[in-house]
């Protein structure tokens, strides 16, 4: 036996499901939409079956075709008429639709056989009856029913431990629906709970809240000003000239309610086209007039709540608590009138929404059914037996679904082609979309059909197509995974063959970095807007500058690695303003198809635009920029070289020495270079720096990738330790730590030298933070210090009064106020020990 | 962000008031910039105003003016269609709310 644990509200406007599992209850949401409720509706279009949210859009526009509120009508004879499929449905077969659709909620490998459906406490034995009949025409191999009000009631004694213990004896449930009200009698002796007595009216919830709204408040005050006297006849006529206004209006007066429900005022705001003329309006309602409105209404529902109790010769005292349930009671005044006029207290510490689902689910679990497999072993056994016949091919329906249809697409929609064979009569396909933006509800198969599938821009779309048989079960063995990529790449367009990337300056390492605009296999054209800030003072007037280097070529290596397809610098000569580090910058990059280069950036301080357009024809050298990166690329090959020689590792040694000796052939005359110089030679320096740079990349081959690898995971493991050991500042540095190891995928995976030593000189440095916030390694390098001879000290008499500070620090045990004097006396050193500035200029974008 | 949803809808709000007022406002850029921040955290915001609308469409929940027919257009957009990146995948976290025509 095994518990049901599934629990069903299947109600009038909107059903549930829940599931009891780990002493929790988990309501499951639409994944179409994500809402917790499924609106209990079914539309049979032209040439598909839709049900839920989209089918209420319908209701009252092609009433011969869609149908809600058949709840009511469970247990008759009624059927229905469907112009669109000329036959009849029953309630039944409605409802059945409804519970399918809820099953699809559940999207775990788990699917449901048994549930627990609640139904009013004023069904009898046949509307009762139907509802299990709907239950098995679902599929659902056993069916309890259990009454709302005792699943409202379940819901709050499971949520409100301390309240069962005193549980016994009469409580009501009060729930106001989105269109019907009930209330009912329940008593609870010795755990056991059961339905006196109930009351209630159909045509009763927060509907006429909304069109109290309407008509009371925002009606009259249209009427007011715009003096059209026949406005209210003239508003309410179907297919009438202002139905678009009443829709608006009627959303802006549901959102009203649950403003009121939290504020004490709010106001409704909207311009309109009435009788050709613009009108706006700016309606101002409070709670006060909420309350006066809505008094009629909440009335009611006591005037029947009363009469219960007088029915069954109870008065206020007999009763424990009004349980609240439906997403009307919401409202704050239905809570207080309750309060006030039954003098009963009332308790809304249960979601009102999906209490009965809720409910019903903890009911679930103490029911039991026989599953289709057993035991353990036999659930194993069923598997190799399903293994061997899905191997083998062994499919008893006689179906074959193909699809075909284009893995990339330009355009807003994609059109896919179904071709079936065999027995497809009387089965139905359905296409949804991964992120729940398309559904197509169920549509009879036929040997042919296109279907046009809506695509998301930029984005890989992924599509389900399911298949369902007669009884609209879905045959799971035939549905499909379709993905078409939007924009992303397509082989009939032109996708960029390189990343196009912006230069940007990395203040925390004193260099740049890259950043990537588009990537590559993007398809052109493609459009980009960056905001980012300004990382250094430019006075207006002064020769500083900022530079937007655009640059082609690959995102992982250095920027003179790559070719510079778009150059701009902004001095402060062409600002109208001082230009403040932080200010921001918008920087919008359009690459045409024909991969010209539209830049357009503004300054947001001084509201000053610049735009160019560059041809890649051209090439693009900043000489400023050039420099920086030239200096950084002797650095590196240097180091580079000193490394091959450490590891006598000759032949690369010999390589990397002549490309450093080619670097410097260019050095001299890259350093005479005015910035403002016109001859060709800056071209002629940058394309041996760019050759020089890509090399330099190259050099060591795999080994020297695999030996940088090897040494950084040999770095991390010290520099982690030495953090963990630290004495100051733990969190910054280990934040560092973590930015680095969660760039290691994408740097590993570039397999670049130089991206991959910038990491390691990353990992150095913070090994040496990590260092001078250590007090032990801050006393040693304290008494190197107070050795030193005072030939070494720029100012020795300043450097001794520190020394003595220090010493006192030390002896108290003051660390922080310690390191702060070894600090100050490193800066004091002529021999500059730990250098925290340096002349990098950068671009000047952050 | 906590509250991005709501504060979304205001933002969205706020456009659609500046463009009823003209074609052209001064708050453009702040807006856009407004727009490019919540796709940084993650939120595609979409305004499907003049769309065809279509029954399979569950990226929005329409009122529906007039009669219906194969060529409806989406005609005012009260709350935009806001998409949530989770890793490569897209997922609806708030369906449009509409008026089709």
């Amino acid at each position: 036996m095994k518990a049901v644990n599934f629990g069903i509200d299947l109600g009038t406007t909107n059903s549930l499901i829940a599931k009891y599992e780990n002493n929790k209850v988990r309501v499951f949401k639409n994944p179409f939409g994500q809402k917790e409720t499924l609106a209990s509706v079914v539309a049979y279009r032209k040439d598909r079956i839709l049900i839920g949210d989209k089918a209420r859009e319908y209701l009252t526009k092609d009433a011969v075709n869609v149908f809600g509120g058949f709840k009511r009508k469970m247990g008759t004879d009624e059927k229905f008429y469907v112009v669109n499929i000329d036959d009849n449905v029953t309630p039944i077969a409605l409802s059945t639709l409804i519970l399918k659709e809820l099953k699809n909620f559940v999207q775990s490998e788990e699917v449901p056989e048994a549930c627990v459906i609640t139904i009013p406490a004023s069904f009898d034995s046949m509307q009762s009856n139907a509802t299990l009949k709907a239950g098995k025409e679902a599929g659902f191999k056993d069916v309890f029913l259990l009454q709302e009000p005792i699943a409202a009631s379940l819901a709050f004694f499971n949520t409100n431990d301390g309240e069962t213990q005193k549980s016994e004896g009469y409580w009501l449930v009060y729930d106001l629906g989105g269109g019907t009200f009930d209330v009912a009698l329940v008593k609870s002796t010795e755990g056991e709970l059961k339905v006196l007595d109930h009351e209630g009216n159909n045509f009763l919830g927060g509907m006429n809240f909304d069109t109290a709204i309407v008509d009371q408040l925002i009606v009259p005050e249209i009427i007011r000003q715009t003096k059209i006297e026949n406005f209210e006849d003239e508003f309410r006529v179907k297919y009438g000239k202002y139905e678009m206004l009443y829709y608006q209006i009627m959303y802006y007066a549901e959102e009203a309610k649950k403003e009121l429900s939290q504020s004490p005022s709010t106001v409704i705001e909207f311009s309109a086209d009435i009788d050709n003329t613009k009108h706006d309006f700016y309606i101002n309602i409070t709670k006060e007039q909420l309350d006066e409105i809505f008094q009629p209404i909440i009335n009611e529902t006591i005037v029947l709540l009363k009469k219960i109790l007088d029915n069954n010769q109870l008065t206020a005292q007999d009763i424990h608590q009004i349980i609240l349930v439906g997403g009307s009671t919401f409202i704050p005044q239905v809570r207080h009138e309750l309060m006030e006029q039954t003098r009963i207290p009332v308790n809304f510490s249960i979601d009102p929404t999906n209490s009965i689902a809720i409910g019903a689910a903890y009911y679930a679990a103490n029911k039991f059914y026989e599953p289709s497999v057993k035991v353990a072993s036999e659930i194993e056994t069923d598997k190799v037996i399903e293994d061997i016949l899905s191997s083998i091919d062994l499919n008893p329906i006689d179906l074959s679904v193909d699809v075909s249809y284009n893995r990339s697409s330009r355009d807003a929609e994609e059109v896919l082609l179904i071709a079936c064979s065999g027995g497809y009569e009387n089965k139905y396909y359905r296409i949804t979309r991964a992120d729940g933006g398309f559904d197509t509800g169920l549509i009879p198969l036929k040997a042919k059909k296109t279907e046009f599938l809506p695509l998301i821009s930029s984005h890989n779309n992924s599509f389900t197509l399911h298949v369902y048989d007669e009884h609209k079960t879905e045959l799971k063995d035939f549905a499909k995974e379709l993905s078409i990529a939007q924009g992303v790449y397509n082989i009939d367009g032109q996708p960029l063959p390189h990343d196009i990337c912006i230069e940007v300056d990395d203040m925390e390492n004193k260099t740049t970095k890259l950043e990537v605009i588009f990537e590559r296999n993007s398809l052109l054209p493609q459009k980009r807007t960056l905001y980012r800030e300004i990382s250094k003072t430019i006075t207006k007037g002064s020769p500083e500058s900022i530079i937007i280097n655009i640059l082609e070529g690959d995102k992982n290596s250095r920027a003179s690695s790559n070719l510079t397809i778009g150059c701009i610098e902004i001095s402060g000569k062409d600002l109208q303003a001082d230009l403040i580090k932080g200010s921001d910058i918008e920087i919008q990059l359009h690459l045409t198809d024909s991969r010209v280069l539209n830049t357009s950036v503004f300054l947001v301080m001084t509201q000053q635009e610049f735009k160019n357009v560059f041809s890649i024809a051209e090439k693009q050298v900043n000489i400023g920029r050039l420099k920086e990166q030239f200096i950084q690329l002797e650095i590196d090959l240097t180091e580079t070289v000193r490394q091959f020689q450490y590891n006598e590792d000759d032949i690369w040694e010999i390589r990397a020495s002549a490309l450093l000796s080619e670097l410097h052939e260019v050095k001299k005359a890259l350093f005479k270079l005015k910035d403002n110089d016109k001859s060709d030679d800056k071209y002629v320096i940058a394309q041996k720096v760019l050759r020089i740079s890509q090399d330099a990349d190259k050099l060591g081959g795999n080994e020297r990738i695999a030996m940088l690898i090897e040494t950084y995971m040999t770095r991390k493991e010290e520099v982690f330790a030495l953090i963990s050991s630290a004495d100051f500042i733990k969190d910054e540095m280990l934040s560092q730590y973590k930015k680095i190891e969660q760039s290691e995928p994408s740097f590993i995976k570039s397999k670049n030298v130089s991206v991959i030593e910038n990491k390691l000189q990353q990992l150095h440095d913070l090994y040496w933070k990590a260092m001078s916030n250590t007090t032990s390694f801050l006393i040693s390098i304290y008494i190197e210090y107070k050795n030193a001879d005072a030939g070494e000290y720029k100012d020795y008499s300043a450097a001794k009064s520190i020394m003595r500070l220090a010493d006192t620090a030390l002896e108290s045990e003051k660390y922080p106020e310690f390191r702060r004097h070894v600090y100050h006396l490193s800066s004091l050193l002529k021999r500059v020990r730990f250098n925290f500035n340096n002349d990098f200029k950068g671009t000047g974008i952050g | 962000m906590q509250n991005s949803i709501p504060i979304i809808n205001q933002v969205f709000e706020i456009q659609t008031k500046l463009n009823d007022l003209s074609e052209t406002t001064p708050f453009e850029r702040n807006l856009n910039r407004l727009f490019a921040i919540f796709e940084e955290e993650g939120y595609v915001v979409k305004n499907p105003i003049h769309e065809p609308y279509q029954e399979s469409r569950t990226d929005c929940e329409a009122s529906i003016v007039g009669n219906i027919n194969s060529k409806m257009k989406i005609t005012k957009v009260l709350k935009p269609i806001i998409y949530q990146k989770i890793g490569a995948q897209m997922q609806l976290v708030q369906k449009a709310i509409v008026i089709v025509e």
